[in-house]
């Protein structure tokens, strides 16, 4: 009898088994080493399996419609969902100790480059008070999502009360994903474009017409122990992430669902996978923590502080 | 010297002229005014002991110009010499070097704006050759900064090549 768990337990082994169990800012430079040996057939591979499969998206994609158990929503469904993410996204609870600003964040590294390079010439003709003031306005430089701060009682700010989550596939795990966090659904096309010398997980940028979407491999960023390249041809849209220019690859969009807090075996260990917010039993999926991935990527990106400074 | 490229359509959102090329698939632009010119695909004698990303020495016209691997560069595939292979003769800050691509496509203008910064992430060093990123005419163009494509050491040894 002892030996039979309980079921929370036994999901979370399950994601145990199926997940990565380095954390993901570790598994980031864990591929950040890797990829220098295996970035040349990495990028070959993903171009050639990106490209070719796409080539016929639409036609693809009115077909999968009818074919795939997780398929493109309908049409009426699609408004439903854009109207859902249109209503969650004004709801976005902004923490006041979050300092937005219109500033963005960089790695600390680089902010300690921008240091010197500004205070230098501010330390020839001023006092060192002076460049401890311009120190301070740095720090401020940071960008920070909105929704990242966990409260008290072990749930994220967006999860306090009742939420609608959206359910999509990404080779073979279903993910669940806060719609307060969502941006757009956009399609994958062969305009896809990979860029040299990037981390392996990154798949390129997806013109829209909103704009350019930086793809993430989600598959690779999420599980790149288990990762398997069929991924890239089977990805087929890319569900960006509010406030940042980044997406996640997916292979299939499912319906968005509403969830109670306490459906939800909420982690507590934050630094095992940061990214995962918990695990829920009923949908067997896991609960992504959207506003930390967005963040992550921003400060994935040495040059996020170039392009706002 | 990119100032000279420049018109001046509004001083706050200068115009700059592009050259594109592909490279595996890919559309790339480089600063017209660091090219001097573009030469079909001649034979390109190897240099024994030169660095991995020198293909060779072409002669240009009686100059000696050092040839470099721009997939390798790039840390793309290798690909075919075709009849549309080109090596386009450029100019840095200190050398004159030739760029082998797969082919040149068209000269196209910019606005400053229009440019976006790339992402940087990872550890590679090949991403530092990105100047950023433009949407124009339905496809991506990457936009490489020539002058970072060989660190100064790397100039110097091309020196001894």
């Amino acid at each position: 009898m002892s030996d039979i768990k309980n079921p929370f337990e036994s999901l979370q082994d399950y994601f145990d088994e199926l997940l990565p169990s380095d954390e993901l800012l570790k598994s980031i430079d864990a591929t950040k080493k890797v990829e220098q040996s295996a970035s040349a057939n990495i990028a070959s591979a993903i171009k050639t399996s990106v490209k070719t499969p796409v080539a016929h998206a639409a036609v693809r994609i009115t077909a999968i419609t009818a074919m795939q158990e997780f398929a493109e929503p309908d049409v009426d469904k699609k408004e439903k969902l854009q109207k859902l993410l249109s209503s969650a996204q004004p709801h976005i609870v902004v923490a006041p100790i979050v300092n937005v600003k219109t500033t963005f964040m960089a790695d600390p590294t680089e902010i300690q480059e921008w240091v010197i390079e500004t205070a230098a010439p501010i330390v020839e003709t001023q006092t060192l008070e002076t460049q401890a003031v311009v120190e301070a306005d740095v720090t401020t430089q940071q960008f920070h999502m909105p929704g990242l701060e966990w409260m008290p009682n072990g749930l994220p700010q967006w999860a306090q009360s009742r939420f609608d989550v959206l359910l999509f596939k990404v080779s073979g795990l279903t993910l669940a994903v806060p719609l307060i966090s969502l941006g757009q659904i956009q399609p994958i096309t062969d305009e896809l474009t990979p860029l040299f010398g990037q981390a392996d997980w990154f798949m390129g940028f997806q013109p829209t017409p909103q704009g350019k979407i930086r793809t993430v491999n989600t598959a690779k960023f999420v599980m790149p122990e288990r990762y398997d390249e069929s991924f890239v041809k089977n990805a087929k849209y890319v569900v960006s992430i509010n406030g940042v220019p980044w997406g996640l690859a997916v292979d299939s969009v499912n319906q968005p669902i509403s969830l109670k807090p306490e459906d939800v075996k909420w982690r507590s260990d934050r630094s095992k996978r940061p990214w995962l917010a918990g695990t829920v039993k009923e949908h067997m999926c896991a609960l992504l923590d959207i506003p930390m991935i967005g963040q992550m990527l921003v400060d994935a990106d040495k040059n996020a502080l170039k392009s706002r400074v | 010297m990119v100032n000279d490229a420049v018109k001046n359509k509004g001083s706050d959102d200068p115009v700059l002229q592009w050259v594109t090329f592909r490279l595996d698939g890919e559309t790339y632009g480089i600063n017209v005014m660091q090219v001097q010119e573009v030469l079909r695909y001649t034979e390109i004698a190897p240099v024994p002991g030169a660095p991995s990303y020198v293909l060779g020495i072409i002669n240009l016209r009686g100059n000696v110009v050092t040839v470099i691997d721009t997939r390798h560069r790039f840390n793309l595939p290798s690909g075919d010499i075709t009849d549309n292979t080109r090596i386009v003769i450029i100019e840095t800050d200190r050398h004159v070097i030739g760029i082998l691509v797969d082919s040149v496509a068209e000269v196209v203008y910019l606005r400053q704006s229009e440019i976006e910064m790339a992402p940087n992430v990872g550890n590679e060093e090949s991403a530092k050759f990105i100047q950023g990123v433009c949407h124009k005419n339905n496809e991506l163009l990457i936009l490489i900064e020539l002058n970072k494509l060989l660190t100064s050491e790397e100039w110097n040894e091309l020196e001894d090549v």
